[in-house]
């Protein structure tokens, strides 16, 4: 089973380390440690801060400010719904309700096994597709109950298995 | 830069190009309501308040990010202006908690202020107040941010003016707030309790904690703080004759500008403790009782002149107080030699740092005094020497941090211990103490083998460059290194960073407090010469001086070997000039310092001691001899503000003023003459110190009488030149600075400066007795010896117990753990402390802070005075440390 992988902390500083001083490179490095681990650590945040000549504050402010950058190790997989207009009208709601039931997962929260975590987000850009939502990099739309199902079977998720 | 020229509200003004729309309407006194908008801040263009609109292109646009353009027709306050304000402020209000009406704040709430001007009463909108719970653990700033309007002041003042980054925002929309790293309380964060953030915040999101009073004081008057050589202008608010609250003052020229320390900010309350004297007191039958001023002052006098007349004027000794104004210290000094005919006058200050100071009196002819902070913000570089300013004078850190944050200038560190600026700097160096010397000529030779030395400076305005040149070429590197700790790589890239450049230096108490203060000194005029880097902006040097009048305590001639203006009593003009001043005839006979005045008292020969605003109890060494040689004494008078160690032993106890409590002025570090005026009433029958002084001096019947503060600044502005200003009566002035040297002519006129030769570097001797070397430093919650600032309800709530700090290797190697309670042993004495593990310090140094426990550490050092150099040598001592449960 995939667990958050311990924090390899020299591979963290090897990142950090090649930013050094840059401190205009302060969401690169964020990005890269957020690929590398899934995460980033609280942890890293003063180590950040010292080699890019930051406060401390702004490195988390920065953080917690992007969607994209998370304190809290995340799934394997991270199921985005949409909660914009487009996909509203389109019954996104009752997608994001029957995806909580399916997952077993309310907003924001990650399941035990680290397989999967639930998010929403404003508008996904693929108004065109509503309802949306997107696993990890890849879209997926026009979403039913059913499709929602076979989606995740196909990211090893059964029906009914909680 | 040609002007541009806009119409606003139908004026026609013009303004520089590049200012703001807000800016061009103040500067023509017309008004726009802002929130997130502060003159000392980078504008953010947050609150949208400040919304302006443009005839001519119908755009609504914030002015205070929106720069003025030529032929602009702005309406500040136009219906369709007042209608988008009236909503911004409701949507404000809807997001705001109902306990609105009882808030501290009060009618100093912007926010309510403004609603009140735009008639927003009623919002009618659905409230969605945000609850985030009151965060009030700490005992002095209290934060609801239910309250916040995320104008960012807080966070900006915090990254921008005191650059600690303790605050900023964290997550978005509904959610965002200002907060610490991992959402901790502010104790628990990198927050220096500047409360600058506090000053600024425009609701009551953030507020001072009150120990005292709650709610708006009654007066506010401004005044200096008495506490740094920074010499901060304040905002004293009190309620029925009592300061209930400090902030720093509106006005924009000052040192400060918008911010504080956390001492200026929030540690006041010595001013109205049950300690503080209210009336005379006089010791009959062995007690202290309380008698007339009339009686007290009568018997002073007497007895005096009667000790003077028995036993000669050298058997009379005055202390008087770098914590008192210009004019005291004036009075004191003449009251010293004019009437009583001795030279025995000093000052507080002796140990922190004059008689090192004074090098660039001797060498320089007192020329570069004049060193506003805010050069430092425009120098080229910046070498900071034996200095923690983050917790000894806070706002000149602020100004380190700015010039290296914002402005990007290099900042080099060169201090034993990893301080708060070296996260700031370039370069640290991290060397053994006392070596600072060897550092300095190192760095010299250096440059000198690289041939890098300002040749037109040295050729214009130097003699004695080519045998300085001999001494570098011939002074070994290596040694340098043995000494210092510091590799020769260190060195030379020290050396890169400063090649070629004009350097601001800023020398603090490690250098002003060591015992090889003065070599230290020496060695850095030369490098300063050697690079040219004195005589002008942007270079040359900044001390930074611990008490608040440590400057004018000294150029007003309380001090032993200094008559008034800081001019030299050895020297045959200057006395008989003084003694045409006076009248009088001056003894040439050179004083006693405040060592030799203990050291004399102990002999007996000292008969009379009369202390103005000092404690020497707590803050000379080896506290017991001190109390030894005051018993000696037939006679001590103590004028003070409070109860302390050294009144207890007086014969009669003179209670004075305190700074608040009187008018006055202040001579910072920079050689800023700042007047302040009297905020409340002094308490009981307690009177300010020039006045009991002017009393005295008729007691003795001095002809001329000091009975106002204008008569003793006319003295001092007709007598002192450099003084000259103080007459007026400017809020602020600076002293006029006058030298012999050609550098600091403007016509290059006079002598040139000399180089002084190279002192060869020596190893310090081990001791095996006592392993380690402790620090003696402050924190910036308590200044000097604590006399003041341990009366502070708010730092006794805060509980800092003033731990040892140890490197992490040697709490291994004596096996020790954090919160273990040591015995600390020198030679000369011993004190119990908990033990704090610090990972940045290195092994063999330990850090014991100043002030706490009654500033018992002083029982670690010795009083004495080091050799020829007068070198006071309190900074470092040798100790031991042993587990207490291993003694017993
Ligand atoms: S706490 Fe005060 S200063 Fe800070 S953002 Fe909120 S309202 Fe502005
Ligand atoms: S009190 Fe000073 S250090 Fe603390 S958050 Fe406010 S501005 Fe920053
Ligand atoms: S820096 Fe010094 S003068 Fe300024 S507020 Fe702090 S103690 Fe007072
Ligand atoms: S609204 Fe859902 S993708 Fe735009
Ligand atoms: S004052 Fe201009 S936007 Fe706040």
């Amino acid at each position: 089973m995939a667990k958050p992988k311990d924090i390899d902390w020299r591979e963290l500083e090897a990142i950090i380390d090649k930013h050094r001083g840059e401190t205009w490179a302060l969401i690169p490095l964020l990005q890269d440690i957020q690929e590398t681990l899934g995460y980033i650590p609280e942890e890293s945040i003063e180590p950040i801060a010292e080699a890019l000549n930051l406060f401390a504050s702004q490195v988390q402010g920065v953080i917690s400010f992007y969607a994209g950058l998370s304190l809290k190790p995340k799934g394997k997989y991270v199921i985005r719904i949409c909660r914009g207009t487009a996909c509203h009208v389109k019954g996104g709601r009752s997608i994001l309700r029957f995806m909580k039931k399916e997952v077993g997962l309310d907003e924001g929260e990650t399941s035990p096994d680290y397989q999967f975590t639930l998010e929403t987000v404003a508008c996904l850009g693929a108004c065109f597709l509503a309802p949306a939502m997107m696993v990890n990099r890849t879209y997926f739309g026009k979403l039913s109950p059913p499709k929602v199902t076979s989606i995740l079977a196909e990211y090893g998720k059964k029906k009914g298995e909680g | 830069m040609e002007e541009i020229s806009l119409t606003i509200n139908g004026k026609n003004i013009s303004c520089a190009p590049g200012t703001s729309i807000l800016n061009a309407a103040l500067q023509n006194g017309i008004k726009i309501p802002t929130l997130c908008h502060h003159p000392n801040l980078e504008p953010v263009g947050a609150c949208r308040l400040c919304l302006v609109e443009d005839e001519k292109s119908g755009r609504i646009m914030a002015s205070c990010v929106t720069p003025a353009s030529p032929n602009m027709v702005i309406h500040t306050d136009s219906p369709t202006i007042k209608e988008h304000r009236i909503n911004i402020i409701r949507l404000m209000m809807a997001n705001h908690p109902e306990s609105c009406i009882v808030c501290s704040q009060g009618n100093r709430c912007e926010l309510r202020q403004i609603a009140a001007e735009l008639g927003v009463g009623q919002i009618g909108l659905y409230p969605m107040p945000h609850y985030t719970g009151l965060e009030a653990a700490n005992p002095f700033i209290i934060r609801d941010l239910s309250k916040c309007i995320l104008c960012g002041k807080c966070i900006r003042a915090d990254h921008e003016l005191v650059v600690v980054g303790a605050i900023d925002y964290t997550l978005r929309g509904f959610k965002s707030r200002p907060a610490t790293v991992h959402e901790m309380p502010l104790e628990k964060s990198d927050c220096t309790f500047c409360g600058t953030c506090v000053s600024l915040c425009p609701t009551g999101a953030l507020s001072l904690k009150n120990t005292r009073y709650v709610g708006s004081p009654q007066n506010e008057s401004s005044t200096i703080c008495g506490f740094c050589g920074v010499g901060c202008s304040l905002v004293m608010g009190s309620v029925d004759g009592q300061i209930v609250e400090v902030n720093p003052s509106h006005k924009q020229d000052t040192v400060n500008r918008s911010t504080l320390c956390v001492r200026g900010h929030f540690i006041h309350d010595f001013l109205s403790v049950p300690e503080r004297l209210t009336s005379p007191l006089v010791r009959t039958d062995g007690d202290l009782s309380p008698a007339a001023w009339d009686e007290a002052l009568e018997l002073v006098a007497q007895r005096l002149i009667g000790i003077r007349r028995k036993n000669g004027p050298q058997s009379i000794a005055f202390l008087g107080s770098s914590k008192c104004s210009n004019e005291e210290n004036y009075l004191f000094q003449k009251m010293a030699r004019v009437i009583l005919g001795t030279n025995n006058v000093d000052n507080g200050s002796y140990g922190s740092g004059r008689t090192i100071t004074s090098r660039i009196n001797e060498r320089l002819d007192a020329g570069g005094r004049v060193k506003p902070l805010a050069e430092l913000e425009r120098a080229e570089m910046i070498f900071v020497i034996g200095a923690n300013p983050a917790e000894s004078l806070p706002v000149a850190s602020y100004y380190l941090k700015r010039a290296s944050r914002m402005n990007g200038i290099p900042l080099m560190v060169a201090d034993p211990r990893k301080t708060a600026l070296v996260p700031f700097s370039s370069l640290w160096l991290p060397l053994a103490p006392n070596s600072d010397y060897a550092m300095i000529s190192g760095l010299a030779a250096i440059l000198y083998k690289r041939g890098s030395y300002d040749k037109d400076f040295i050729s214009q305005f130097t003699e004695g460059f080519d045998r300085y040149g001999e001494d570098l070429s011939s002074f070994k590197l290596e040694g340098v290194s043995r000494v210092t700790g510091l590799d020769g790589e260190l060195m030379e890239r020290a050396a890169d960073l400063i090649e070629g450049k004009k350097i601001a230096f800023v020398i603090g108490h490690g250098i002003l407090q060591q015992r090889h203060g003065i070599l230290s000194m020496d060695a850095l005029l030369n490098l300063a010469l050697m690079t040219g880097s004195l005589g002008g902006e942007g270079k040359g040097l900044h001390f930074l001086t611990m008490e608040n009048n440590q400057m004018g305590a000294w150029d007003m001639g309380t001090a032993p070997d200094f008559l008034p203006g800081r001019k030299s009593l050895h020297n045959d003009l200057i006395r008989k000039n003084w003694e045409q001043n006076w009248e009088v005839k001056l003894s040439p006979d050179p004083g006693l310092n405040t060592i030799r005045m203990i050291e004399e008292a102990e002999k007996g020969n000292l008969k009379a001691l009369y202390v103005m605003g000092e404690n020497p109890l707590r803050s000379l060494p080896q506290p017991e001899r001190i109390s030894n040689a005051l018993k000696n004494l037939e006679f001590m008078v103590v004028q003070d503000i409070l109860a302390t160690e050294t009144t207890l032993m007086a014969d009669v106890v003179l209670p004075g003023a305190a700074f608040s409590e009187k008018g006055g002025s202040f001579t910072n570090m920079e050689g800023r003459i700042q007047s302040f005026e009297q905020a409340v009433a002094p308490p009981g029958e307690a009177k300010p110190d020039w006045e009991i002084l002017g009393l005295l001096f008729a007691k003795m019947r001095y002809p001329k009488r000091y009975s106002s503060l204008d008569k003793i600044k006319a003295e001092i502005s007709d007598l002192v030149p450099v003084y000259s200003a103080l007459e007026r009566n400017e809020e602020q002035t600076w002293i006029k600075e006058s030298s012999n040297s050609r550098l600091f002519h403007l016509q290059g006129e006079g002598e040139p400066i000399h180089f002084s030769p190279v002192i060869k570097t020596e190893p310090e001797r081990s001791d095996e007795d006592y392993p380690l070397r402790a620090i003696l430093g402050s924190l910036r919650y308590h200044l000097g010896s604590g006399t003041r600032t341990a009366h502070s309800v708010r730092i006794k709530d805060f509980a800092l117990k003033g731990e040892v700090e140890i490197s992490l290797e040697d709490s291994a190697a004596l096996k020790l753990k954090e919160g273990d309670q040591v015995r600390i042993s020198s030679a000369h004495g011993s004190i119990s402390r908990e033990v704090m593990l610090n990972p940045d310090l290195r092994p063999g140094l330990i850090f014991i802070p100043v002030a706490f426990h009654n500033n018992d550490v002083m029982n670690l050092i010795e009083l004495t005075q080091l050799g020829e150099a007068n070198s006071p040598g309190w900074k470092e001592c040798r100790v031991r440390i042993q587990k207490v449960e291993d003694l017993c």
